[in-house]
């Protein structure tokens, strides 16, 4: 009787559960105005730089709506930059000649589509989400500049030397795409470069229909220093006194232990 | 996991642990064979593996500290180390060294600083490289048996002017005379470069001995790595403590290399004679002024640069 009763009980749980669903199901597709929804997925989203630490991968997977194309893209948050800028002296040599000032620059910037940005996206959709370097050049200010010119000319060689550090990246065509029940999949795996500092990074997909965002979705990369990294870069920062004689005192160790080693030969320079 | 790869926690890059065992494995035979720290040498070379131009001056400092320790320690146990000379040549150097880490603030705030180090950088290295290459070279030919201990004495005028400065004091172990105010100032200039360039200044202080100060060749390599010891002691621990620009795992990879290549240096250069060994320095020196000035000539493929390296 007693076990007649659990099931009973057992029973009208699960129909209020189905309810709740039910409910929660409704609220969605009235919320989004259609069943399918976007998603994003960053495997490997928690990276984490030990000793041993030379880069990693990140794949970056979803679900989209057939017919829409995407675009991906990965960026840490906005902050400013200095670099010394090279130019000629007295006409001839290359040197340091000052400083340029980069404000509201990412310093991580992974811009991957399906297609070209420029057929897929209305030049205001892609400033308004800083969507590739036209559009990110648009964005941030750099000082000092005299000209719409000269900041293009000082952009493009920003993007040079991050580029080089393979912090910065685009593509268009390397996201694969899979139709799967009326839906599409889409993946892209990336190289993540040792040069990206720890942090947390933003992976926002786009899904984009005739030249406009018409949804997006977002996931996140925190990459971590753990271990001897962090305990090492932490006391170089903020013990200096300290991680300096201790820098010193091994290095004089070491000088000594060597010379007894080479004593016999008599070791003289 | 690839072990080949290691983090470096202050130059925040991956680097194979080869090379920076290999490079200082390069500057310590140098360092053994002829009395410098390298630094001239190690600095851009490791900019050029990516390390960050702060961080690659400070850490370099911090890797001649082991290598110059190794060889103090031998060249002292022959007797070859002039420390009443080193002492006053450190004097100057440590002040120079305060001036040259104070320097660097300043310069970085300045546009014209680049200009002004790599000028004055070329002009040193290139005279200093041709001078000594000359003056070996005659002495080479003269005769085979004249070392430089047996240099021309014959008294010029900068030497009579240097016989007029006050403080004339003799200094035994080098068998010299000369006023206390040369070691310093000359002292003074090396550790302002040493702090500004991440370099020991062994390249301009060997021949500011050789030459200016007149001491013998022997006793000039164990007095040179004695004073750069002391200097670049002091810029390790400024940098560490005013900049946090000493990356402590590259330094221990490149002091592996360098410790081991000053002992080998050190027993390849007994069988080579000191004016062989000037030819080859004033070779070496000539080679990297050229390639600094080709480096300046020609369009750098980058034209922007993390700020604070230089």
């Amino acid at each position: 009787m007693k076990r007649v009763n659990n099931q009973k009980q057992k029973a009208k749980s699960i129909n209020v559960f189905r309810i709740v669903l039910m409910v929660l199901f409704g609220l969605l597709m009235t919320e989004t105005g259609t069943f399918a929804m976007l998603t994003i997925k960053a495997n490997h989203d928690h990276i984490k730089i030990d000793f041993f630490y030379h880069g990693s991968t990140v794949s970056v997977r979803g679900e989209a709506d057939q017919g829409t194309d995407l675009v991906i893209k990965i960026a840490s948050s906005e902050g400013s930059q200095l670099l010394r800028k090279k130019g000629r002296v007295a006409g001839l040599l290359w040197m340091n000649i000052g400083n340029l000032s980069y404000e509201h620059v990412p310093s991580l910037y992974f811009l991957h589509s399906t297609k070209n940005l420029a057929e897929i996206l209305s030049s205001d959709e892609r400033d308004k989400y800083s969507l590739g370097y036209p559009a990110l050049n648009r964005h941030i200010e750099i000082r000092p500049v005299e000209s719409e010119e000269e900041k293009s000319k000082w952009f493009n060689e920003f993007v040079k030397v991050k580029e080089s550090s393979k912090v910065y990246d685009t593509s268009s065509g390397k996201i694969a795409i899979s139709e799967r029940k009326g839906r599409q999949n889409y993946y892209i795996l990336l190289d993540w470069p040792y040069q990206a500092l720890q942090g947390n990074y933003t992976a926002t997909v786009y899904a984009v229909k005739d030249k406009k965002v018409v949804e997006t979705a977002e996931s996140n990369v925190l990459v971590e220093q753990v271990g001897f990294v962090k305990t090492m870069f932490n006391m170089a920062m903020n013990n200096g006194a300290l991680y300096g004689i201790i820098s010193i005192l091994v290095a004089i160790s070491a000088g000594f232990a060597v010379g007894l080693i080479f004593r016999q030969g008599g070791g003289a320079h | 996991m690839n072990l080949m790869y290691l983090y470096l926690p202050v130059a925040l890059t991956s680097i194979n642990v080869l090379i920076p065992v290999g490079l200082g494995l390069i500057v310590g035979l140098l360092s053994g064979l002829f009395g410098v720290g390298g630094g001239f040498l190690l600095t851009p070379l490791l900019i050029m593996f990516g390390i960050p131009s702060t961080v690659a001056a400070a850490t370099d400092s911090n890797q001649i500290v082991a290598a110059s320790t190794s060889g103090t320690y031998a060249h002292w146990k022959v007797g070859n180390v002039d420390f009443k000379m080193g002492l006053y040549l450190l004097l100057g150097g440590f002040v120079g060294g305060v001036l040259g880490v104070q320097a660097i603030k300043i310069l970085e705030a300045t546009g014209n600083a680049d200009f002004v180090i790599k000028i004055t950088y070329v002009l040193m290295l290139g005279i200093v490289g041709t001078y000594m290459l000359i003056e070996s070279l005659i002495s080479l030919r003269k005769s085979g048996s004249q070392a430089s201990e047996n240099q021309d004495r014959k008294e010029s005028a900068f030497t009579r002017c240097l016989k007029s400065l006050p403080l004339q004091t003799h200094f035994e172990k080098s068998g010299v005379t000369h006023s206390l105010l040369l070691p310093v100032i000359f002292g003074g200039f090396v550790g302002i470069l040493a702090a500004v360039m991440g370099v020991g200044g062994g390249f301009l202080m060997v021949p500011v001995m050789v030459y200016i100060l007149r001491m013998p060749m022997h006793v000039v390599v164990g007095t040179s790595l004695f004073q750069i010891l002391f200097n670049c002691i002091e810029v390790t621990f400024l940098q560490a403590y005013t900049n946090h620009t000493v990356d402590f795992v590259l330094a221990v990879l490149l002091l592996i290399g360098s410790t081991f290549g000053a002992q080998i240096g050190a027993a390849f250069g007994r069988k080579l004679k000191g004016e062989q060994l000037k030819v080859i320095l004033a070779v070496i020196v000539l080679v990297v002024t050229a390639k600094i000035v080709f480096d300046l000539a020609l369009t750098p493929s980058l034209l922007l640069s993390q700020a604070g390296g230089h």
